[in-house]
């Protein structure tokens, strides 16, 4: 096993979902335990995979050549090769984050579900719904080809779509669910509509061969530009930035581990991971990439901003990852692969801890809005203790995962972008730290507000702790990977500056007039949100009615949903109620029952033509017979 | 011997009659032999033509065999839907037998 049997990985959980889609009434145990295992054989077949990744620098530098696969089959070819479609895998340092992040947060998420989702009604179905989930983000990371990219992309879609709503009785979850799914929608046109524009000019999927063709010029410059930008559209509706972030809060619908893996570490990346692989792309066409640069950059700070005063505890997360998202855009947006994918492993890690976290205590109370929590540390100090590790990891503070990788974006934000995407994104790092705080006093410390929660609540059981305290210890240990030593110890050319590239590898290296300000910045952060929210909350409470307008401002979410939704009231309703009066009155009406009735019309006018008297019809014979006559006799003379 | 033309013009006449018959007569028994009478004049061609045109060989005459025999199945045919048309209806008028139509 090596990078060339890469297509095992999606699979393997492709044939778990058949498997439990359909017999998962007569497996025992409704069949968890294959999906657990399946996804076991993902992860260390993914390992095995890096492991043999290694092998693929040449004098320290990746070769492409090596990355791709030669095991491939041909799947569409249309007119001798005017449209090929091959099926192939393609494995370089940013399909190594990425199938590492997915099969590892995947198979714990697994093992957390079996012990949130016990009892459920469906939990056949859900298992076999996450493994779908699990083979489409799989093949979106390894192919080497847009329309298989674009097929996965669309796969993931359905699952989030099938997963939130995965409690359809309850109304607002399927509202979710479509909301969730159209508004990926919006992006997913753009994403189509700039493979085809890239098709059309180049004549082939294969991202390498664009890739290629773009750092050869092959493209026209404004061409290229409007092409990045749709596929942008795509990963930004992916990816929940503005303006299309609000279906992710929403999405928090579906059960909790579902968030965690598809709404925190896995799908929502895939903007960042497409933006990642077309980055050769990107940097041919600079105007792409600023937009990139400043819709993240905005992202960042607008949605860390919504998160300070949401009352429920997933929201707050969705909004951190919102944010997140939008850090690791910027990190794209100044051509830093590294620093985007740096984050979004350490991301994965801890924001994945934190909402399995936020799971186990849903779970043991039965709330989710952090009105009705409050003093849970001594009911359940795991939960508590890894919620923490996660959060202060979010926060950045040193040494935790977070702290090594935000400080790689702050750093790159500064020397190739500029001092003001700097202080922008280090205002939003601050806010990450204040609203990371205030959900950590709010939920587990403090006297408790709800005191029929806090008696029912207790510590979860080991199948979901487990996966907690693994968590914890990546969130704790994965920032490390930055540091050569610690590469060249797990046997690669050196850290994730040296493995995960698009041009040159750079040596890990301490910037200490970055990284100083930033912990200053997440302390302050911490101790602003431990002022305001520590003990009674006083002081928050102070500061909500100093400023309500500003409060209604955030919890309204800038009221962009009220917006969208007066559009669609509006603009689009009336729109459609347009076409489907003229649909009704000119097409059906008129054309369709209108065509029917003039033929029947003519049909009953005529029908008197047939007397039924053979006189007649003779008559009409002879007559035939004679016009025939005169025309050969006119003929032939 | 007898010019062609004579044989032609007694086909013409007959079958002009049989025409006439055809279009006028309101009783499906003249109607019937009206037909004969057109298909007699056909057979009156093909026989003519046969011995002046083409006397080596027999094509025209066996055509007329045909044309005798089938006209004859054919008399045996029609007669009976007469039949079961006046047994019905107690007519042979054939304006009278309209109901077949929309």
């Amino acid at each position: 096993m090596g990078m060339e049997q890469v297509w095992l990985l999606p699979a393997i959980p492709a044939g778990v979902f058949v498997v439990l889609a359909l017999f998962n009434r007569v497996i025992p145990r409704r069949g968890d335990f294959l999906a657990v295992l399946g996804m076991a054989a993902v992860v260390v077949l993914a390992l095995l995979a890096i492991i043999d990744f290694q092998g693929s620098f040449v004098e320290g530098v990746f070769s492409p050549a090596l990355g791709e696969n030669t095991y491939s089959f041909t799947w569409i070819d249309i007119g001798n090769g005017t449209l090929l479609i091959k099926f192939a895998t393609f494995f370089d340092g940013v399909t190594a984050v990425m199938v590492f992040v997915v099969s590892f947060v995947s198979l714990m998420v697994f093992v957390f579900s079996m012990g949130y989702m016990h009892g459920e009604q469906r939990y056949g179905w859900y298992f076999a719904a996450l493994s779908l989930f699990a083979a489409a983000m799989l093949l979106l990371v390894t192919t080497n080809n847009l329309i298989f990219l674009y097929f996965a992309w669309e796969g993931v879609g359905l699952t989030s779509y099938l997963l939130i709503g995965f409690y359809w009785e309850r109304q607002s979850a399927a509202e979710a669910a479509k909301k969730a799914f159209i508004t990926t929608r919006i992006g997913d046109v753009g994403l189509l509509i700039g493979i085809i524009l890239l098709w059309r000019a180049s004549g082939t999927f294969n991202i390498q061969e664009i890739i290629h063709l773009a750092e050869e010029g092959g493209f026209g410059e404004t061409y290229l530009t409007v092409a990045m930008l749709f596929m942008f559209a795509g990963a930004a509706g992916k990816s929940a930035q503005f303006p299309l972030h609000v279906w992710l809060p929403d999405a928090m619908e579906g059960p909790t581990p579902v968030s965690a893996l598809i709404h925190a570490a896995t799908m929502v990346v895939a903007g960042v991971y497409l933006v990642a692989r077309m980055m050769p792309v990107y940097d041919e066409v600079l105007i792409a990439r600023d937009v990139v640069l400043y819709i993240g950059l905005f992202t960042a700070i607008f949605a860390a901003s919504m998160g300070l005063v949401s009352n429920d505890i997933k929201r707050v997360l969705a909004y951190s990852t919102v944010s997140q998202l939008g850090f690791m855009f910027v990190a794209l947006g100044v051509g830093s692969v590294t620093a985007a994918m740096f984050h979004l492993l350490t991301h994965a890690f801890f924001k994945s801890l934190l909402f399995l976290g936020s799971g186990s205590v849903i779970h043991a109370t039965e709330r989710q809005e952090v009105e009705h929590l409050g003093g849970l540390w001594r009911k359940m100090p795991i939960t508590t203790l890894t919620f923490t590790v996660g959060g202060l990891a979010l926060a950045g503070i040193v040494p935790l995962a977070g702290f090594w990788s935000k400080d790689e974006i702050l750093l790159e934000a500064r020397d190739e972008g500029s001092m003001f995407v700097y202080v922008v994104l280090a205002s939003a790092a601050m806010l990450t730290a204040i609203y990371t705080t205030r959900v950590i006093l709010l939920t587990f410390f403090g006297k408790p507000r709800d005191q029929h929660a806090y008696d029912h609540a207790h510590e979860s059981p080991p199948i979901m702790t487990l996966p907690l305290l693994t968590l914890a210890l990546l969130a704790t240990i994965a920032g490390f990977a930055a540091f050569d030593g610690v590469g060249e110890v797990l046997g690669f050319a050196g850290g994730i500056g040296q493995v995960v590239v698009t041009h040159a590898p750079h040596p890990f290296e301490f910037h200490p007039n970055v990284a100083f300000p930033a912990t200053v910045v997440a302390l302050l952060g911490v101790g602003i949100g431990i002022a305001y929210w520590g003990g009674s909350a006083v002081r928050a409470v102070r500061a909500r009615e100093w400023a309500p307008e500003l409060h209604a401002l955030l919890v309204n979410r800038y009221y962009m949903d009220d917006l969208y939704q007066a559009i669609i009231d509006r603009v689009i309703l009336s729109l459609g109620g347009l076409v489907a009066r003229f649909d009704k009155s000119v097409v059906n009406e008129s054309g369709v029952d209108g065509g029917a009735q003039t033929i029947g019309w003519f049909g009953y006018r005529l029908k008197f033509l047939q007397t039924g008297r053979i006189p007649n019809y003779a008559l009409g014979m002879a007559l035939g017979v004679l016009v025939f006559a005169v025309i050969a006799a006119s003929t032939v003379s | 011997m007898i010019p062609l033309e004579n044989f032609l013009l007694l086909s013409a006449i007959l079958f002009a009659l049989g025409f006439y018959g055809v279009l006028a007569r309101r009783s499906a028994i003249l109607i019937l032999m009206s037909v004969e009478l057109m298909l007699a004049a056909v057979s009156i061609n093909m026989v003519a033509f046969a011995a002046y045109l083409d006397p080596e060989r027999f094509t025209g005459l066996i055509f007329t065999l045909f044309i005798i025999a089938i006209a004859a199945a054919e008399v045996g045919l029609a007669l009976g839907i007469v039949l079961r048309v006046f047994r019905e209806r107690r007519t042979a008028m054939v304006d009278e037998a309209s109901s077949l139509k929309w």
